[in-house]
């Protein structure tokens, strides 16, 4: 690892086609279509945001109540809720033209046609760096199963929008919702992912003791938060050893030594997510936090930190010791 | 615009057992806030309680050194953390947010109405109205019991007209709100045009609203919501709203809100 004694880290990173100035990001459905968060930050003071999942038609999501807190994190079942890829075009991505940010559409789809479309409708717009493919959403064409839970239908719908979008970097979000996730890493690879962003919510619910009911009306949500970071810390150390994909790795990141921590484990970016809500400056603060660790430590720049996990014994174990 | 920064607790009184008054030192907030906005305010310090909750600001102070006012009343977690944060203490403040009241026409007899802590939110309304020359609005309060009536002392001082109802019948009238608001809407409040503002559970709510939209009187109700950020991101704090053939249409609490008109959302 490069060291020296005094001056600026150099913050960029690059994972394959995609280049950041800083290794954080706000991730997707935390950070809205960027504006909002203009009365608390700079965009461009971040690597880069994901927007909220872009469908092909606008989608109002589930009835309330939507989300839940949780020990040290919360439960969300929003339902997909945007404005859908063509206001998007049309109203939300034009207002951030010169934001001095990465922008990142994140896409989804009840069927891979859909996914298909949106990246096509994407492809080649203006001031997007890169497309981010939600596989978390439930295939209403396999009986409601999530298009991420099986390697055969994840190679096809990464090739089917690789080929829709060819112009665009294309990270495939994973979901933590299945045995082994480099399986899931591994699919995402062949169809022609180039970036793998890990991990999305794990299924989880909650019970009002009282009404004796869930407490979300659509039952199961997705969990967030630093309660789940030990868990995707450890699915971003295996699909790095084991997929050989840049990563971008999410789960609970709040401060910037969570975000060094995965790094370390070998992601090569990070995003933050449930931070947003409850700290709205968390993002940016966590960029100076970085940089403070980094002059510290007598770390040149930052990506040299990616996969310098020291191991103890040479490795990690198999998936299954304990 | 809205502002995210560390408030000192200048003062936290208890009130009575669950019941809190939070004095908050933050100018920045204070002189943007208008009635029935809110702030997100952290519990404690810390990533349990995760989120910070949604708080209507009872007083905005007038002096020199803005401050603000939170009653509160606990009831989980983060709320009795939140009681136990002493004078001297910090924390991080997020506000004004939501959309506020609309003030009524001068002409107009305004009428509060509140249910339990839904008292909270008025105080400020009744200042700012006040200021802007309005008639002084008629306050009709319920809670369970006695002790829930908090802050009647802030109304007493400015000598509005109160109906009081509890739940057990240990203060004012015995039964709920609706009771006591009927006769005034059916005397329409002397001559004048009434106007309501609501903030209570939700089946209060539902209710004057039915009320007022039976009797053709302007309504404003002040929602509450699991709010987990507070800025329109997250999109959890929404309420259904009348839409179209494939359904309802879903309404940010925190940003569309905490205000909406009777009729505007299905309770």
């Amino acid at each position: 690892m490069k060291r020296r004694r005094t001056g600026a880290t150099d913050l960029s990173v690059r994972l394959g086609p995609l280049s950041l100035k800083n290794p954080v990001v706000a991730a997707s459905g935390t950070f809205g279509y960027g504006q909002e968060f203009l009365p608390y930050l700079k965009l461009a003071d971040l690597g880069g945001f994901v927007t909220k999942g872009l469908s092909l038609r606008p989608r109002r999501g589930n009835a309330p109540p939507r989300t839940c807190e949780t020990p040290s994190g919360m439960l969300n079942a929003i339902g997909l809720a945007n404005v859908g890829v063509e206001a998007f075009l049309d109203e939300k991505l034009p207002a951030l033209r010169g934001c001095g940010t990465a922008i990142i559409a994140n896409v989804f789809g009840e069927t891979q046609e859909e996914y298909v479309a949106v990246a096509r409708r994407l492809n080649g717009a203006p001031d997007l760096h890169a497309i981010e493919l939600n596989l978390s959403c439930p295939n209403t064409e396999k009986g409601g199963i999530a298009f991420g839970v099986s390697p055969p239908v994840i190679r096809e719908v990464v090739a089917a929008v690789r080929r829709a979008a060819p112009g665009l970097p294309l990270i495939v979000k994973l979901t933590p919702n299945i045995t082994d996730i480099a399986v899931a890493g591994r699919a995402a690879r062949d169809g022609g992912a180039d970036i793998l962003s890990l991990v999305n919510t794990f299924l989880g619910m909650a019970v009002d003791l009282r009404t004796r009911r869930p407490v979300l009306d659509n039952v199961v949500g997705g969990l967030s938060g630093p309660a789940i970071k030990p868990l995707a810390l450890y699915m971003v150390q295996r699909v790095y050893r084991e997929v050989g994909l840049p990563i971008m790795g999410m789960g609970g990141i709040s401060g910037a030594e969570d975000a060094l921590e995965f790094m370390m484990a070998g992601s090569s970016a990070v995003q933050v997510g449930t931070a947003n809500f409850f700290d709205p400056t968390a993002s940016v603060r966590m960029v100076r936090d970085i940089d403070a660790w980094c002059r510290r430590e007598r770390v040149l720049a930052v990506r040299d930190l990616t996969g310098s996990l020291q191991y103890p014994h040479g490795g990690p174990p198999a998936p299954c010791a304990v | 615009m809205p502002f995210d920064t560390p408030a000192t607790v200048v003062r936290h009184q208890a009130l009575n057992r669950d019941h809190f008054l939070l004095t908050l030192e933050s100018s920045a907030i204070a002189r943007a806030a208008a009635a029935g906005q809110f702030v997100m305010l952290q519990t404690r310090a810390g990533t349990d309680p995760l989120l910070r909750r949604p708080m209507s600001i009872f007083r905005v102070l007038p002096d020199r050194r803005a401050r603000l006012q939170i009653l509160y009343k606990v009831v989980g977690a983060g709320t009795r953390y939140l009681s136990s944060q002493p004078a001297g203490s910090r924390l991080l403040t997020l506000g004004p947010l939501g959309n506020g009241f609309q003030l009524p026409p001068v002409s107009t007899q305004p009428i509060l109405v509140s249910g339990g802590i839904g008292i909270a939110i008025f105080p400020f309304l009744v200042e700012t109205l006040a200021r802007k020359r309005r008639r002084p609005p008629i306050l009709v309060y319920g809670a369970r019991s006695k002790d829930d009536l908090v802050a009647l002392d802030f109304f007493r001082a400015r000598r509005l007209t109160m109906r009081l109802a509890t739940e057990d019948g240990s203060a004012g009238a015995r039964g709920l709100v609706t009771r006591l608001l009927e006769p005034l809407l059916a005397g329409r409040a002397g001559s004048r045009k009434p106007e309501l503002f609501v903030c209570g559970p939700t089946p209060m709510l539902k209710a004057v609203a039915a009320m007022a939209v039976r009797a053709g009187v302007p309504c404003q109700l002040a929602l509450e919501s699991q709010m987990p950020c507070g800025i329109g991101v997250c999109l959890g704090c929404v309420v259904g709203c009348p839409g179209d053939d494939q359904g309802p249409v879903f309404r940010r609490v925190c940003t569309e809100g905490p205000i909406f008109r009777a009729g505007e959302v299905m309770l």
